[in-house]
């Protein structure tokens, strides 16, 4: 109170002074969405009288001349410069995003898209949201409040999260990390555990929903997801933090910047480690993140930026899904894990996963010229890591009473591993092993742009990737036993196996890249737009170690190649301030995956090199509104999907395997989209999105004959789909959240996420039935998050706290099905999603 | 800003107040209601058991009893057990049983009426070309043609020749059982001798029972007898008041190891299978595959069947005729009627184990 009556005196004595002010400026701060910007420093130039913005962007500053120019400015945006007169004194001044190199970063990438600019449906979360609500979740699941987005933690292991987009699975996602693509080379698919703690480094993650912003070919079909990581900060300091969360969770890790030295080197580096039981059974893990990034500005023109960051992790993991009446009859609930035991007291994993896959990458920026600017990113990846399970005698399953401790209960190691010591010379019968899938990985990605005239800027570059993946199978534990027989390997046949020795399989799938795109960009008053093309071969090639003698040239296969192109273009009008307008089309072909051309798992000859491109075609049609209290964005979309990879393999007259490629499976996406935000009051803000799609398989493919080389009919193939819903995401999702600001060092959310029409996961080519219902339906489900933060001082420091409640009503839901028999909740196999979880974390700056 | 939250209080009760999986949970649970636990008993009737089922013997009188009582019986005993049932209905797996028990099986001891040696004449009569008899049809043959309205039980210590490859002089006891003449062993002279007797006899029957059990482990140990086999012993005791020697036939079984006094009671097994609501006698044998019934149907890979669509073992039909293969390779010998619950591995997606019931029907096995 008397703090207050002294501040209302000196509140006084400064309307006493400037009774003979002259000028008393209003006015807002906004970004450019027309989101108000609390915390802004607003300075009258050559003067020392500034203030700050309120929460509402708001402020107030009496000058003391009657015009002059007033200098806002605000981390993470550009200054700007603004007039102001005794006529001109209630002034709404909008700034420029601008993250210093992220911005470079922005153009190596090509790939983030710019408000109102940009024609593409695009949701962006920025690293105070991710560091705010992420807590223990997998990292894609903070975009689970973002239209068209399904994100689930898969069994519940440590990074075995998974994400559709619009209702396609990683495959057909792009993640670009600093715009470098990470989609496996391979398979297309993306393994969330190999960034486990990217959350930690991250700046902005965006999510571009259908043909995205990117440049460069990267023909994902239901969007990409750009990660931006954060590069050297410009000021000196650093942070220390460590949270605790259920299930032993616990997290420590610093950060800290050097700032940008005399030398013109900027370094940061940060580091965590994380360590857990897991909240299902059996999924204990450790990971290890590490972040650094050098930066040095030679002079105006070049710049250079070092990166790397990885993930080292190992986890338990739920590799098996069971049926609901197996979870209910389990007394470990939605928690109940298959896969797992003790072996000597310790818990071991008949599944696991371990991977460590950092990535390089060296980034040299060069302004040419005032209108020109090349980037140029050259990257190495890699990678070493694999799944476990078992091999030989399988006496792991969940149902095998006879290796259980009680129904349903935890893998019996010791016996095992007694049945083995019995077994003497005769080596193990059952054993533990990694499918590994080692990797090398390096790539050149640069890009030119110039500005042709003011209006019309020109963009291209290349693509140049090179990537070998290693596959084997390695023993990692003998279970007792003296050796393991394996007689897989041609070369070494009768080999008497120890842990470290390959089994099964080693083969590498090499693959090579090389793309070229370029853009054309218009961008006048309030019309912008852009054309783009992209083309690229992709060449394939497969080494076997094992099932050909080293002797046989034929242990390295010819080299495939395939040509992918695409186009798109686009337009966004803006009507005014508040409405805008855009609109996208594109076209795509996208060359077959490694799997769909060496179709055997031990040739290289039983090959499908006649394999067609996959044909995407995409259109959207979006609206956006931008005003002070409220933004909004709708839009439709459509995206067919042609030519999906369909083969049939057969036997030739020879005894060698044929493949045939089946034609027309096709699948049509569409749906609308929404979400907005609105600041109710300085205090409150509520953001909202709904979802609504509609995504089934195209139509029926009937009486397919396969021919050999006879032509004699040797098979006729029917898929019966049409209509059939797809599977594995949810195809309504609604999200309302509320941001409330209990003080000003104090913020408290509630989000409610709801998701329905989840039907289970099918593989249509496994549709050969006539009359085959849908799969089956999963219950729609609500989940109720809730987070808040609190900022206070910690001796000379700013410290913040954060609580965190997932899944606040402790819901019971499946959150993965897999469809089986009947299509019923009877027969489906799943995974329950987790139930209520915590987590408590602390940060202090220096 | 209160309403707000309230309306956010509201919101979240309404959510939570219905549980998502509540209809899925009911339509579950009813399709297990019916299950019960499955477990392979292998068990001993005890002296309480037989207490229970009222048989104050402690045995079953015939096997048919055993039929009729067991399956009330296990029932009680064993309430927790029966069968677990497809979605269909049908029993997916079931208990199985197998019950020792004592079955009443009187062989009564008998002391002889009638002493006879076979005369040359006698042979002649029976159409014999020599005077001996060469196989036991011969024997009892004659036998009704010299007591042919024999009274029940009737023993008749019998002294003849026989011929197998040398002719000698033998003498058994044989018993009326019903129309029925059943051999028991006779002790001949050599052998009371080599048993320390004087005479042709035992002194007591006490000494008799003593010395029977070993003497029948000599005799017959080169004929590698089975356990539970019942040999009837002819032997002889003074009737010191009577003054005559007189024959006696006890009955002895053997255990495997050794012989005892055979006490009216065998020990049999029977094989029960639960249907889903009654124990019933079944001869269901359950067998799980191994890799190398898979491997024998070029399953060998993934040691599974793989049942998605357009694969290998995708229809019923198409396991049935791989199991067929399995089980006419490992039951070669299986008789018709013959009945086997196959566990087998599958892959849909997921890999899981399932079972199918089958039964031998001609020479195929067919779903039951």
């Amino acid at each position: 109170m008397k703090n207050f009556k002294n501040l209302l005196f000196v509140a006084l004595f400064f309307v006493t002074a400037t009774v003979l002010g002259q000028t008393k400026i209003t006015g807002t701060i906004v970004d450019e969405t027309n989101q108000p910007l609390p915390g802004a420093s607003v300075l009258v130039k050559g003067t020392t009288n500034g203030t700050s913005t309120d929460f509402n962007g708001k402020f107030s500053l009496q000058a003391k001349s009657n015009s002059g120019v007033l200098v806002v400015s605000f981390i993470g945006y550009k200054p700007n410069e603004v007039a102001f007169s005794s006529s001109k004194k209630n002034l709404t001044i909008k700034l420029q995003e601008d993250a210093g190199s992220l911005d470079e970063i922005v153009v190596v990438s090509n790939s983030f898209a710019i408000d109102r600019k940009t024609p593409v449906a695009v949701s962006t979360v920025k690293a105070a949201d991710i560091e705010l609500k992420l807590g223990t979740q997998e990292f894609p699941e903070i975009l689970k409040s973002t239209p068209g987005v399904y994100a689930t933690k898969s069994g519940g292991g440590y990074g075995d999260g998974r994400i559709n987009l619009r209702g396609f699975n990683s495959e057909n996602v792009a993640v670009m990390i600093n715009g470098v693509p990470v989609n496996d080379m391979e398979s297309g698919r993306v393994f969330w555990s190999n960034w486990a703690g990217l959350g930690d480094v991250t700046s902005a993650m965006q999510v571009q929903r259908g043909l995205g912003a990117s440049k460069v070919a990267v023909p994902s079909i239901g969007g990409t997801i750009n990660i931006l990581t954060k590069t050297s900060d410009v000021e000196e300091g650093g942070n220390i933090g460590y949270s605790i969360a259920n299930d032993g969770y616990s997290k420590y890790g610093f950060t800290y910047s050097t700032g940008l030295m005399d030398n013109g080197v900027a370094v940061s580096v940060s580091a965590s480690s994380t360590e857990g039981r897991g909240y299902v059974d059996g999924t204990a893990f450790k990971g290890f993140n590490y972040f650094v990034n050098i930066t040095k500005e030679f002079n105006d023109a070049h710049k250079l930026s070092l990166t790397a960051f990885g993930a080292k992790q190992q986890h338990g993991q739920r590799q098996n899904r069971h049926l609901i009446s197996t979870f209910r009859e389990s007394d470990r609930g939605r928690k109940f894990n298959s896969d797992w035991g003790y072996k000597n007291g310790q818990e071991t994993n008949s599944e696991d996963n371990f991977y460590h896959k950092p990535q390089i990458s060296l980034n040299h920026y060069w302004n040419v010229s005032d209108k020109t600017f090349v980037s140029t990113a050259a990257y190495v990846s890699f990678g070493t890591g694999g799944g476990g399970g078992y091999r030989g005698v399988n006496k792991f399953g969940f149902d095998n009473t006879d290796y259980r401790i009680g129904n349903l209960g935890t893998i019996n190691f010791d016996k095992i591993v007694d049945e083995n010591i019995a077994l003497g010379t005769n080596g193990s019968e059952s054993i533990l092993r990694a499918s590994r899938n080692d990797h090398v990985w390096y790539g050149v990605l640069s890009t030119l742009k110039t500005d042709v005239t003011d209006e019309l800027t020109f963009l291209t570059g290349i693509d140049v990737r090179g990537y070998k993946g290693i596959h084997f199978t390695e023993v990692t534990d003998l279970l007792g036993g003296q050796y393991y027989l394996d007689n897989s390997n041609k070369n070494n046949p009768n080999n008497q196996t120890q842990v470290g020795d390959k089994i099964a399989y080693d083969n590498d799938g090499k693959v090579g890249w090389f793309g070229g795109f370029a853009q054309l960009e218009y961008s006048k008053d309030n019309l912008s737009g852009f054309l783009s093309a992209n083309v690229s071969n992709t060449s394939y090639q497969r080494v076997d170690r094992f099932n050909y003698l080293d002797s046989d040239p034929e242990q390295t296969s010819e080299k495939f190649n395939f040509i992918g192109f695409g186009t798109k273009g686009g337009v966004n009008y803006n009507l005014d301030d508040n409405h805008g307008i855009f609109a996208n089309l594109g076209y795509f072909e996208r060359a077959p995956y490694f799997n769909a051309i060496f179709t055997s798992f031990v040739s290289n000859t039983d090959t499908n090199e006649d394999a067609p491109n996959q044909k995407i075609t995409s259109y959207e049609l979006g609206y956006t509104y931008r005003a002070e209290k409220l933004t909004a964005n709708v839009n439709i979309y459509r995206t067919e999907w042609r030519d999906r990879t369909e083969t049939a393999s057969f036997q030739q007259l020879d005894g060698t395997n044929a493949t045939a490629n089946i034609l027309g499976v096709s699948a049509i996406h569409q749906g609308v989209e929404l979400d907005f935000t609105y600041r109710a009051t300085d205090k409150l803000k509520i953001t909202g999105m709904a979802s609504l799609g509609d995504w089934r398989w195209g139509s029926n493919v009937e009486n397919v004959k396969i021919f050999n080389d006879a032509q004699v009919e040797v098979a006729e193939v029917d898929l019966f789909i049409k209509d059939l819903h797809v599977g594995d995401a949810a195809q309504t999702t609604f999200a309302l959240g509320t941001s409330y600001k209990l003080t000003p060092e104090t913020t408290f959310t509630i989000d409610a996420n709801h998701f329905a029409n989840l039907y289970s996961d099918f593989d249509p080519s496994d549709r050969g039935t006539a009359g085959a219902p849908d799969a089956w339906k999963v219950p729609s489900f609500t989940l109720f998050d809730t987070a808040i933060r609190h900022k206070f001082k910690f001796g000379s420091f700013d410290t913040s706290i954060i609580a965190r409640v997932n899944n606040v009503f402790d819901t019971v839901y499946i959150s993965d099905a897999q469809d089986r028999g009947t299509s019923s909740a009877a027969e489906a196999q799943v995974y329950y999603g987790a139930g209520r979880t915590f987590s408590v974390g602390a940060k202090i700056n220096f | 800003m209160k309403k707000i939250f309230y309306l956010f209080a509201i919101t979240a009760f309404v959510f939570t107040s219905c549980n998502p999986l509540e209809d899925v949970n009911e339509e579950v649970d009813a399709l297990t209601a019916n299950d019960a636990l499955v477990d392979d008993l292998v068990l001993t009737l005890t002296d309480e058991d037989y207490t229970t089922l009222e048989l104050n013997f402690g045995n079953f009188s015939s096997e048919e009893d055993a039929k009729e009582m067991l399956p009330g019986f296990l029932s009680a005993k064993y309430p927790q057990l029966g069968a677990t049932f497809l979605a269909n209905g049908d029993v997916n797996q079931s208990s199985s049983a197998l019950v020792t028990y004592k079955l009443f099986n009187k062989k009564n001891d008998e002391k002889s009426f009638v002493n006879y040696t076979v005369s040359a004449a006698d042979y002649t009569a029976q159409g014999l070309s020599f005077p001996n008899f060469s196989s036991l049809n011969q024997i009892t043959a004659f036998l009704d043609t010299k007591y042919p309205s024999a009274e029940n039980r009737l023993l008749v210590d019998l002294t003849y020749d026989y011929y197998n490859g040398t002719t000698s002089t033998l003498n058994n006891g044989f018993i009326n059982n019903s129309g029925t003449w059943e051999m028991s062993i006779g002790i001949s002279d050599d052998e009371y001798t080599a048993m320390g007797e004087g005479r042709a006899q035992f002194s007591s029957e006490d000494e008799a029972f003593v010395k029977i059990p070993l003497y029948l482990k000599n005799k017959l140990s080169f004929e590698a007898p089975v356990s539970g086999r019942i040999e009837g012993v002819m032997y002889k005791l003074y009737d010191s008041s009577a003054r005559v020697v007189k024959s006696y036939v006890a009955f002895f079984i053997y255990d495997g190891a050794t012989w005892t006094k055979y006490n009216n009671v065998i020990n049999e097994t029977i094989k029960l299978g639960h249907n889903g609501v009654n124990w019933v006698p079944d001869n269901t044998i359950k067998v799980t595959l191994s890799n190398a019934d898979y491997t024998l149907v070029g399953n060998g890979f993934f040691n599974n069947f793989d049942l998605r669509s357009g694969k290998d073992e995708e229809t019923v039909e198409q396991r049935l005729a791989k199991i067929n293969t399995i089980l006419k390779n490992n039951y070669p010998s299986a008789v018709v009627g013959q009945k086997f619950a196959v566990t087998y591995a599958f892959y849909d997606g997921s890999n899981g184990n399932a079972t199918l019931n089958v039964v031998l029907e001609g020479s195929d096995y067919v779903l039951q």
